[in-house]
Order: C-alpha cells, then sequence, then structure tokens
C-alpha cells in the first residue's frame, strides 16, 4: 500500500516537493518508511537514525507500526547549535 | 517615562498596555549567551521584560563574533555573563539584569528556576537542553527551545502538561558530532527573534505556535502542529532521566 508523507525543512528540496508517497507491506514500522524515504533519496542518508517521525502529528519511536490513511510527517533531526 | 519609551510596542494589538504590565512583572532565565542568547536577551530587555538573568559558564571567543551583535573584539577573553550583563544594563535601567558565570548541572538546575517564569534555550548542547527540559516539566515552568545549524533554524515553545514537551519530539538524543556545529552569522539573530516572540506569547499566557522550523537560506517558513506523546517518559511518565 502506498502512504502519503509530508515533508518539512529541507526535505521538501531535497524532494522538489511537499508531499511524496511511498510504499510499505502491512506490518511495517515508521523504521521501514524511513529506510524507504532514504533509499529514494539518497541526500538523507546522513540523517537516517535522527530524522523526526511524526505519525497522526505524534512524534513517536521508529518501531510504531504504520497503517493506510496514518498522517506521516518527516522532519530533519532537531538542531543543537546556539 | 516608562510608558512613552515602549509607546510603539504598546500599540500593537497583540500586547496593548496590559500586555506591557505583564511582561513588567515578569522573570525570564536565559541559559545560554552565545548567538542565541545574547540576542535573546537583548530583544527581551529592550521589550521590558522585568527581571532577565543570563546564565553562562564561558568566555568570549573569536569564533563568537560571526553571530552576534552584542560581543566586541575587545570582549574577547572576558566573561560572557559580564559582558552581557554590562551591556544590556546600558539598554534598559528599567530592567534587572543579573549575568550568573556558572554552569548549570543537574545539582544546581532546580534553584536556578527558583521564582523565574520562563526559560529560554540558548544553549549549543542537546543533553542540557534535555535537562531544561527535565527541571521545567518537573517545575511546571515553560521554556522555549531554539537551536541552529548550517542555515536552518527550529523553536519550540513548551507549555508543561499543556503542549509537548522536547522529549515528546526526540526521544533519542542523537550522539554528539565531533566535529562544530556550523552555523551562517545571521541566522541566529532571526530565530532568536522568533523565539522571543514564543517567549513573549507565553508570558502573556497564550499558547505557542508548535514545532516553528525557518532555512533561512532558502527562505523556508514551517511549523508543525503537534500532539503530546503519550508514552513521553517526561512529560507523561515524569520519569525525569537528566535530572
Amino acid at each position: 500500500m502506498k502512504i502519503t508523507v509530508r515533508l518539512y525543512g529541507r526535505y521538501k528540496d531535497i524532494a522538489g516537493t511537499d508531499t511524496v508517497h511511498l510504499d510499505i507491506k502491512k506490518g511495517d514500522t515508521l523504521r521501514d518508511l524511513v529506510n524507504a524515504f532514504v533509499k529514494r533519496f539518497p541526500e538523507t542518508e546522513k540523517d537516517k537514525n535522527k530524522i523526526m517521525v511524526a505519525k497522526n502529528k505524534i512524534f513517536t519511536g521508529y518501531e510504531t507500526l504504520v497503517s493506510e490513511g496514518d498522517d506521516i510527517t518527516l522532519t530533519p533531526p532537531v538542531v543543537s547549535g546556539g | 517615562m516608562i510608558n512613552e519609551r515602549y509607546r510603539r510596542q504598546m500599540l500593537v494589538s497583540e500586547l496593548g498596555e496590559r500586555g506591557q504590565d505583564v511582561l513588567a512583572g515578569k522573570h525570564v532565565l536565559i541559559i545560554g549567551g552565545g548567538g542565541l542568547g545574547s540576542h535573546s536577551a537583548s530583544i527581551l530587555v529592550r521589550m521590558g521584560v522585568g527581571r532577565v538573568d543570563i546564565i553562562d559558564d564561558d568566555v568570549v571567543e573569536l569564533t563568537n563574533l560571526h553571530r552576534t551583535s552584542i560581543f566586541s573584539e575587545e570582549d574577547v577573553g572576558r566573561t560572557k555573563a559580564y559582558v552581557l550583563e554590562n551591556y544590556l544594563k546600558k539598554i534598559n535601567a528599567n530592567v534587572s539584569v543579573k549575568g550568573i558565570h556558572q554552569q548549570v548541572t543537574k545539582d544546581t538546575i532546580i534553584s536556578l528556576l527558583n521564582h523565574v517564569d520562563l526559560i529560554v534555550d540558548g544553549t549549543d548542547s542537546l543533553p542540557l537542553r534535555y535537562l531544561i527540559n527535565d527541571a521545567a516539566v518537573k517545575l511546571t515552568v515553560p521554556w522555549v527551545y531554539a537551536g541552529v545549524q548550517g542555515t536552518m533554524g527550529m523553536v519550540m515553545g513548551i507549555l508543561p502538561q499543556k503542549t509537548p514537551c522536547l522529549q515528546c519530539i526526540s526521544q533519542t538524543i542523537p550522539e554528539a558530532g565531533t566535529s562544530e556545529t556550523p552555523v551562517l552569522g545571521n541566522l541566529p539573530a532571526l530565530i532568536a527573534a522568533i523565539q522571543c516572540t514564543e517567549a513573549l506569547k507565553l508570558l502573556l499566557g497564550q499558547r505557542p505556535a508548535g514545532l516553528i522550523l525557518y532555512d533561512i537560506w532558502k527562505q523556508h517558513f514551517d511549523i508543525l502542529m503537534v500532539k503530546k506523546n503519550p508514552s513521553c517518559p517526561c512529560c507523561k511518565k515524569h520519569k525525569f532521566t537528566y535530572l
């Protein structure tokens, strides 16, 4: 099934759009979804384990299951400089 | 005299005379006096927050100067907290300003937050931000996270018990890099301005906007409306790991 993913920050520039559709299987987690995103956009590889993923507006763990109809957003990692 | 100073600001309907009076009674603690913290301190003192304390354990370095409009070459080697205190006192004598040359640790943070209405994040360290988050949630003190990196800034106002906390949005701290964080020089001023707007809203009893992202190179502005994480170890389970 296809999941619609909304992108924020530089991910919009990398993808050239603010929304992408990623293929997932039943039982896939947010980690699988992030992996699919990184595979499609290799420029995001350095963020792989730090991408902030929200499911239905809640930033949650990578092991959370994804289901059809979920509202998913991907955001670059928390920035730390001051 | 005081009314004359803030006359143009009080004409702003979002603030007004009532809001200006509210600000005059508030106490803000700024943790970190670098690019973000020094700009935020200047803004909040100019705008008339009643008491502003700024804490930093470092000295001004040459590498700080590109991203601050407060320090100058003659300040290099001087204690940031005291340089800022002197500078801020000259800006607005109606504001009580105190520079604190001290490290913020789990042993000191609780006492530092005594009678503080709001914390402004000017740190450059994620572990310290998680410590601030734990203390702020535990003591129900609002705070405004802000960070800068490269051309990207993030800001999120946090109203404990009401809005998501820092651990709600990022439960694992990315490993600290060994290299210095790149920061475009004009970015902290802009992000500090956004941060101070969120601070003002919290001080006036309003809700913050959400997670704000700004890329100063692309001129992209985004706001994510996020919800509290029901399994957040900090604000939901009250496990204050960093405290």
